[in-house]
């Protein structure tokens, strides 16, 4: 008997040694790790650098050259030869590194029908009349050779490449502009609404044909903005881009008249629609302008369609008739083809990458596998690299500023230092080490310092930086004073503890419910009771639309370029996963007749952006700034960590891939990696 | 025979009607429709759609009617033989699962025969050699293939397969065959890939048919026949083959009817981490999606599917099952 109650104890003190044994250990090997990590990391985030558009007519290569194939076909009769394809004013592209050699297979994955973007990214060119260079900040000639504002910002100029050629060889001209507007954009069955993007303070502009190869956009008002918009991902940018919702600002007019009732007739088209399996000649029209799904229909970007986005496997083969030339004269792109095969599931998607599956790599690719991927990277023969975003924040809290169900907490929503005291309660190196592994920037909404719109070092802790003292103190002084038993506030109705609500969305690419949940955990130390809403898109849809949201999760990417997507930065969706006011955006789309009219502050930031889009550039950025600050100071919307990876940040690249950038700007607007030109990627053998 | 067949088709028909309606209209349950669905996943991708193409979408789409418009509209196509065009695919629903379905058949028809080739035998072994370690063992194994989740045993072959194999990951196919037309090559690199989904799909039935058709051979065993059997000198063999084992596979006859449509439906997650082609991750897509006609046709199919079995079912059982036959005259 006594003899078991001896063991016990030496028992006790032997696990005991085990068990700090045991954790000393593992810890080391954590510390290892984190320290091979973090040594890794820095050598992840490369220079911003890409490859440099000419647009001096001297410099144009006097002698084109082609891809071996394409050779072929010339040689046998079946191809006019290059010079004659590309025409006398080719697209100029001086690659990153190197001249490249022509061949081979890109090898990427997608997740289905919906997954445009992908191609859009990788392959559509880019085919913008204009777009942005490497660094994301200037504008530059692309599909246009050159534009002029004229007619003090109210008319915009573009200038086309004389011989251009669609990819079946008919000429593109100033008729492809005149058909789209005319013929696509008037049309009320096809574009029951018109765009935004097409009006300066709400009224419509117009394109006209100056001669062949010039356009004239005209607009009642100065609209300097327009550049920007056509190089942007907006609603002017590009066929390739937008043709499926039947905008882009040009079409290939000798192929889609044959569906369109204007040229060919309604019964005609009845019966080509009914042969087809359509319902209605609108939706076969807007697919066969769909440059992801329809592998006939003409293209200008410089890889094509050839088996379409809803079969397993999306193909796309070179262009011959690409405008793209880099500086010795050869056409682009050196590389043959790009396949991406369907990956329905992400999990999937991320280990075909792990296994060294894909060559280019840079969507659906989780941050939190970072560690997986440095450890197969000799394996798999590839480089990983990180691109952080240059918004401010790859997680935000929205408040719902227009929130009216219950009005105790509306009161709060709109209480300047109720934000701010919320704002100051989150740790945000905490929240960096954990869902970022130390990749991200602690930050308010502003976006990076080398922003153009950026207004100053000042703003980037401005309310962003952890202060509990602080915290507590703004709120006790707002009214908040009284506390329960538990340390929470008091509703100052008498209703009890004061209860906020964040509504999430699971499946991100970032988790921001558990994300939220430890926030959750940071606020109870300011004595602010929150609760953590995981809701499914639609319902999330849903709830913002009718106003019934109160804190949202989102990020705020694509903010970097403030004037084209200004989403994230103040009440402007009306319909959206998360939103700052939908009323107020009512309001602000409406120009005040439906919806709530905002607070002071809000109205004067809604007004200086508005009027950003008429004005030339310096007076713009000067605005822009302006947005900034009010946004920062008011904190409708608190930065949580920006600059950071996460949303399409992780590359993936084989080692033998060339003019490969070793950093790249991540942004929706330059349609990364597309900024960076793929045309120049090649394979080096 | 006859009139019992023609009765139970009849019903059959009236149940089709039924499942087309609640599917139709419990597909609709969830709020907002494609487009809020569309905008969520666009949002999702970093992508934007405007307030003007998201109204200009629900007008193309026909989204702004009432349901039972919608529902009309989708019978009255299917009377045409035209099951409508998926909004998600742009293609007409018939293409969009044609394709799959015959990979779903055979993939799904893998699984049952793996299964019943694996669980029969061992279940009459169980049976016979009961409580001896080649029992204990087999019943282990089949509830390790009961219990561990398929999606996780899915998901932990595929690693292995890459870690140890450099095996490709996913699919039914090598990037090679995946779009090539069928040819002999093209069937035997299918057969390559089959064996890890069908052995996931079919590991969790097995042990449910194990225990089944070792308990119902357990009972016949010691029925008196067998007894007589035995003691007029007939083989062992014999004696447990040509009688009890044919009683005992009586519930697996009436299990076809919803096998079919089970391992469709049952197999959605081991498909969507497998990267299998088939219907299962289509359905998944479509729900989320809220792809009507899609999704609406899917779930009518899986019906069509649940109610024939259950019809061929009932006619085997009649035929295999002499007693059944006697109650009828």
């Amino acid at each position: 008997m006594t003899e078991l109650r001896r063991t016990p104890r030496r028992w006790k003190v032997r696990s005991r040694l085990m068990i700090t044994l045991v954790v000393g250990v593992l810890s080391a090997a954590v510390a290892a790790g984190a320290l091979a990590q973090s040594a890794g990391k820095s050598g992840l985030i490369g220079k911003l650098e890409g490859p440099e558009v000419v647009t001096d007519p001297a410099k144009v290569p006097k002698t084109l050259k082609e891809a071996p194939q394409l050779a072929a076909l010339v040689k046998a009769g079946k191809l006019p030869p290059v010079a004659e394809r590309i025409g006398q004013d080719p697209l100029v592209i001086k690659p990153l590194h190197e001249i490249g050699k022509y061949g081979g297979t890109w090898r990427g994955g997608f997740t289905g029908p919906a997954d445009f973007w992908n191609g859009f990214r990788c392959c559509s060119g880019p085919d913008h009349l204009l777009f942005w260079d490497y660094t994301g900040d200037k504008v530059t000639p692309n599909i246009a050779k050159g534009y002029e504002m004229q007619d003090g910002g109210r008319t915009l100029v573009l200038h086309l490449r004389r011989g251009m050629k669609w990819s079946d060889g008919k000429p593109f001209t100033a008729d492809d502009f005149v058909f789209w507007f005319e013929d696509i954009y008037r049309n009320k069955d096809l574009i029951p609404t018109p765009s935004a993007a097409m009006a300066i303070n709400g009224k419509q502009g117009v394109i006209e044909k100056v001669d062949t190869h010039t356009v004239r956009f005209k607009f009642p008002e100065p609209y300097f903005m327009l550049p920007d918009v056509l190089a942007g991902s907006t609603d002017l940018g590009g066929h390739a881009w937008r043709g499926y919702a039947g905008l882009g600002a040009y079409a290939p007019a000798h192929y889609l008249k044959q569906f369109h009732p204007k040229y060919v007739g309604q019964a005609e088209l009845d019966k080509k629609v009914k042969e087809a399996k359509f319902d209605s000649w609108v939706r076969m029209f807007l697919f066969k302008n769909d440059w992801a799904l329809n592998p006939e229909l003409p293209v200008l970007s410089p890889w094509k369609t050839v088996t379409p986005i809803n079969t397993p496997t999306w193909t796309l083969e070179r262009n011959p008739y690409s405008v793209f030339v880099d500086t010795a004269g050869n056409q682009l792109p050196y590389i043959d083809r790009v396949v991406l095969t369907l990956g329905e599931n992400l999990e999937v998607i991320n280990l075909r990458a792990i296994a060294g599956e894909y060559d280019f790599q840079q969507r659906h690719l989780d941050l939190g596998k970072l560690p997986v991927f440095l450890e197969n990277q000799a394996r798999g023969g590839y480089k990983v690299y990180l691109d952080p975003g240059d918004y401010g924040g790859d997680m935000i809290i929205k408040f719902n500023l227009s929130y009216e169900a219950d009005p105790e907490i509306a009161k709060w929503m709109n209480t300047a230092d109720f934000r701010r005291a919320l704002s100051l309660g989150i740790d945000r190196d905490q929240l960096n080490e954990t869902f970022w592994l130390g990749t991200g920037t602690p930050s308010s909404v502003v976006p990076a310092d080398g922003n153009k719109y950026n207004p100053g070092p000042q703003y980037r802790k401005l309310w962003a930086t952890l202060d509990v003292k602080k915290a507590n103190e703004l709120l006790d002084k707002a009214g908040l004073a009284k506390k329960d038993a538990q340390g929470y506030r008091q509703r100052t109705d008498g209703k009890g503890r004061l209860r906020i609500e964040i509504m999430t969305l699971g499946g991100q690419f970032l988790q921001f419910t558990q994300i939220a949940e430890m926030i959750r955990e940071q606020w109870k130390k300011i004595g602010i009771d929150l609760t953590v809403q995981e809701v499914e898109r639609s319902l999330a849809l849903k709830r913002t639309a009718a106003n019934e949201q109160q804190l949202g999760a989102w990020n705020n990417d694509g903010s970097e370029h403030l004037f084209t997507f200004p989403l994230h930065v103040f009440p402007f969706e009306i319909s959206g996963v998360s939103s700052s006011g939908p009323l107020y955006a009512r309001w602000f789309h409406s120009a005040g007749t439906q919806g709530k009219e905002p607070p002071a502050r809000l109205k004067e930031l809604m007004e200086k952006f508005k009027k950003a889009y008429g004005v030339p550039e310096k007076e713009r950025i000067e605005l822009g700034k302006e947005v900034w600050k009010i946004a920062a100071e008011e904190v409708y919307i608190i930065g949580v960590i920006g600059m950071g990876p996460a949303s399409m940040g992780v590359r993936v690249v084989k080692t033998n891939m060339g003019n490969i950038p070793s950093r790249q700007y991540n942004s929706p607007d330059g349609k990364t990696p597309t900024i960076s030109r793929p045309v120049t990627f090649f394979w080096k053998k | 025979m006859l009139a019992y067949i023609g009765r139970r088709a009849l019903l059959a028909i009236f149940t089709m009607w039924a499942i087309s309606v609640l599917a139709f209209v419990i597909i609709q349950l969830p709020p907002g429709d494609y487009v809020t669905s569309y905008i969520a996943q666009m949002a999702s991708m970093g992508s934007v759609v405007t307030d003007e193409e998201a109204q200009n979408l629900r007008i193309q789409y026909g989204l702004g009617q009432p349901i039972y418009v919608q529902y009309l509209k989708w019978v009255a196509l299917i009377a045409q033989g035209n099951f409508g065009m998926s909004m998600e695919w742009r293609r007409p629903v018939t293409e969009v699962i044609g394709e799959r379905l015959w990979l779903t058949v055979v993939v799904s028809v893998a699984a049952l025969i793996l299964t019943w080739v694996l669980a029969l035998p061992i279940g009459v072994y169980s049976a016979v050699r009961q409580y001896s370690v080649g029992d204990y063992l087999a019943t282990f194994v089949g509830f390790i293939g009961l219990a561990v989740p398929n999606f996780l045993l899915a998901l932990v072959l595929l690693y292995l397969g890459f870690v140890l194999f450099n095996a490709h990951i996913g699919g039914l196919f090598s990037p090679e065959f995946q779009d090539a037309p069928w040819s002999a090559a093209r069937v035997w690199d299918l057969l390559k890939h089959l064996p890890i989904p069908a052995l996931i799909l079919g590991l969790a039935g097995t042990a449910q048919q194990i225990r089944i058709m070792r308990a119902n051979l357990l009972d016949e065993l010691r029925k008196p026949y067998v007894v007589t059997a035995r003691s007029k000198g007939l083989s062992e063999t014999r004696v447990v083959l040509k009688y009890p084992v044919r009683v005992a596979l009586n519930p697996f006859a009436s299990t076809i009817g919803y096998t079919l449509p089970y391992i469709v439906s049952g197999s959605i997650i081991v498909s969507l981490v497998l990267g299998l082609p088939t219907v299962g991750p289509l359905l998944l897509k479509a729900l989320i999606a809220q792809d009507m006609f899609l999704a609406g046709t899917i779930v009518l199919m899986l019906g069509m599917m649940t109610v024939i079995g259950t019809l061929i079912s009932d006619v085997v059982l009649v035929w295999i099952d002499p007693r059944i036959r006697l109650e009828e005259t």
